[in-house]
């Protein structure tokens, strides 16, 4: 049986220190190592690149095509940034260390701690202030599991401003308290597809029962803001959005130098890449020779089965094409637990990084995930989100594997799983 | 010599007779270089505008063009130079830089070859340069390290590509974009292009340190309407803005 050490010394580097924010983002895409492939029009009549100035805020689209290695992060966004729990804490495993009986060091970033228990916060909280700058009153997003669509509508709470947001129908269906968090920020949700655009009603009419996908929600949230002259929010897969999510790197930079730690290998899960790449890249540009894994889940296979190339980013095929893994655009997902890796592509970044060899990826199974997520619950006290369970799995094998060698393992936990408890029925 | 201008015209398109006239008007006073565009199926990182140009051009292209464009405007001092995707320059192969350099061409541009074929693009480059100039084309996504690689393995002048697509408009920020690319090659003639809309753009980006603009998109409605005069008027408000 395992039982808890409680002899320990300082574990958890947080929190209230608000110097650990960082002042400015990171942009990976000046450090690549080969030059990333521009987006790409889908259209030979028409810019599906121009048309993003009626999608997104023009501020985002400006650090969208700027690729400035590090920008500032405005003043009022920082404050926000102090009130949403940043920075997060980074925590020594130590619970995890001993069950495992690891001869090195666990330790976990929690981007669980934020108000809305997930990271996606990072970068909503940029996009609806921009939005709200530029005179915009609604902005419209999808959402998976439902940790993008809280955030969008908590960060448009915050910036005076409505949320739209279409739920992946099957999260709708199985997750009725999510839908619940975001009303109560002063959210709207359709599930999707929805019969609110021509995109879903053409989905319907084919399978009344589809149970969406992050690629359908996308497009209808893209035509929504475009039929609506709103703006939409992007939950990952754009640069700029990996850029918003650099704080979590950047502040675990800073944390893991207060602790006196270099890091062997960093572990995180990968949905769309925005809390991977957000995380590792600051740390890979820092520390040239650590081990990298994104975590995938299985049955979402697109390191493993997918192919690198030119593709949509959203079923509907309104945004432009990028060069990504993707299992392609019209790959509609296993009912999976995790609904926020249920997308078909990955970031352009972090494609490329997998690609040429600097990221090794895993594909991780339910059961594997789910066994993960009970032993860090039981020894860290923390009920993770089944996508961060992933990169617990991962993080759980890696340590097994290497049982007997002193290294530092860094682990992002992208989420709280606390509204996610379902995927522990059946006793699973 | 105040030159800064470089022309794109996309090969044969309206018709080789009329680009013959557009080309015959260059001036050589205010133009430096021109750049040719190989007719392409798939020109991937051009914009709606240019894309037409191309599968247009498709149908009236024929190599001997080139050699009559290439013969006019060095006759003017103008250098000439070919744009060409990957494929289409692959497709070709190598003696196609004998055909150019005899046609009086003095360099080759492949706007994907660091993008989409990074792989080649080392023994591409060294071939090239076997008969012409290869210039290297950059974009804000080029990461330093690569700026730095192809700078050093070419000699010639610089494209700096300042958005992802020709002819568009998006939003970025131009002074942070020009500063980075000056800082990375500070004393190489380096020349931007890409999504460039008006004399007043022209104005600024000469005032952030570029060494020369390169306009596409902008002259393809005076080609489409045969419109020669507004070509010759525009050529002149652009010559003064350089001067400038």
């Amino acid at each position: 049986m395992f039982i808890y050490d409680t002899l320990m010394p300082i574990n958890m580097l947080s929190s209230q220190e608000k110097e650990l924010i960082p002042e400015n983002w990171y942009n990976v895409v000046p450090d690549l190592p080969e030059q990333l492939p521009p987006p790409i029009d889908n259209e030979a009549e028409r810019s599906s690149i121009e048309l993003l100035n009626r999608i997104l805020p023009k501020e985002v689209l400006r650090q969208e095509f700027t690729f400035q290695r590090y920008m500032k992060i405005p003043d009022d966004i920082r404050e926000i940034y102090e009130q949403i729990g940043r920075p997060t804490p980074l925590v020594r495993a130590r619970g995890l260390e001993q069950f495992l009986d690891y001869s090195g060091k666990i330790y976990f970033k929690y981007e669980g701690a934020t108000v809305t228990g997930s990271h996606k916060i990072n970068t909503a909280i940029p996009q609806a202030i921009y939005a709200a700058k530029e005179g915009v009153q609604k902005v419209v997003t999808e959402t998976g599991a439902g940790q993008w669509g809280t955030a969008t509508s908590v960060a448009a709470s915050f910036a005076g401003i409505k949320a739209k947001i279409f739920m992946v129908r099957i999260s709708y269906q199985q997750k009725p308290l999510r839908k619940k968090i975001m009303e109560l920020y002063g959210g709207t949700v359709s599930p999707s597809p929805s019969d609110e655009t021509r995109f879903g009603r053409n989905l319907l009419k084919d399978n009344p029962d589809h149970p969406g996908s992050l690629g359908i929600g996308i497009g209808e949230a893209v035509e929504y803001a475009l039929d609506h002259d709103l703006r939409y929010l992007v939950g990952s897969v754009f640069n700029s959005v990996l850029t918003h999510q650099s704080i979590i790197g950047l502040e675990t930079e800073k944390q893991l130098e207060i602790a006196g730690e270099e890091p062997d290998v960093l572990i995180g899960c990968v949905g769309g890449g925005s809390n991977f790449g957000g995380f590792s890249f600051p740390l890979i540009k820092k520390f040239k020779e650590v081990e990298v894994i994104a975590s995938t889940a299985a049955e979402v296979p697109k390191f493993s089965h997918g192919e690198y190339k030119y593709d949509y980013v959203d079923t509907a095929r309104i945004l432009p094409s990028v060069k990504m893994y993707s299992l392609g655009a019209d790959f509609v997902p296993e009912k999976i637990y995790a609904g926020g890796l249920r997308y078909h592509g990955a970031a352009p970044s972090l494609s490329m990084l997998v690609k040429t060899g600097r990221v090794a990826t895993r594909d991780e199974d339910e059961n594997h995930v789910i066994q993960a997520l009970k032993i860090f619950s039981k020894t860290q006290g923390i009920v993770a989100a089944p996508e961060s369970g992933h990169a617990l799995a991962s993080a759980i094998d890696y340590v097994r594997k290497h049982k007997h060698e002193k290294k530092t393992v860094v682990v992002n936990v992208s989420g709280h799983g606390l509204l996610d408890l379902s995927i522990f029925r059946d006793d699973k | 010599m105040n030159r800064k201008t470089i022309f794109y015209f996309t090969s044969s398109y309206p018709t080789h007779e009329q680009l013959l006239k557009f080309i015959s008007s260059v001036d050589g006073e205010v133009v430096k270089y021109v750049e040719l565009g190989l007719p392409s199926m798939n020109p991937l990182y051009d914009g709606p505008s240019i894309r037409k140009t191309h599968s247009d051009a498709l149908r009236n292209f024929h190599f001997s063009h080139l050699a009559e464009y290439g013969s006019i405007l060095t006759r003017k001092g103008v250098r000439p130079y070919l744009l060409a995707y990957y494929n289409d320059f692959a497709q070709r192969g190598e003696r196609m830089l004998d055909d150019l350099a005899d046609a009086g061409f003095a360099g080759l541009l492949i706007p994907d070859l660091l993008i989409d074929h990074a792989d080649v693009a080392q023994s591409i480059i060294a071939s090239v340069q076997k008969k012409l100039e290869f210039i290297p084309f950059f974009n804000p996504a080029t990461p330093d390290a690569i700026v730095s690689r192809i700078s050093g393995m070419t000699r010639s002048w610089v494209y700096y590509g300042l958005q992802p697509s020709t002819g568009i408009e998006i939003p970025y920020d131009l002074a942070e974009v020009s500063s980075r690319i000056r800082e990375l090659l500070p004393s190489r003639e380096v020349n931007f292009g890409f999504g460039i809309r008006n004399l007043d753009q022209v104005r600024e980006i000469m005032s952030l340190g570029s060494d020369g603009v390169a306009i596409g998109t902008m002259i393809i409605p005076m080609l489409t309407g045969h419109d020669l005069e507004a070509f010759l008027k525009f050529q002149h408000e652009l010559g003064e803005v350089a001067v400038a």
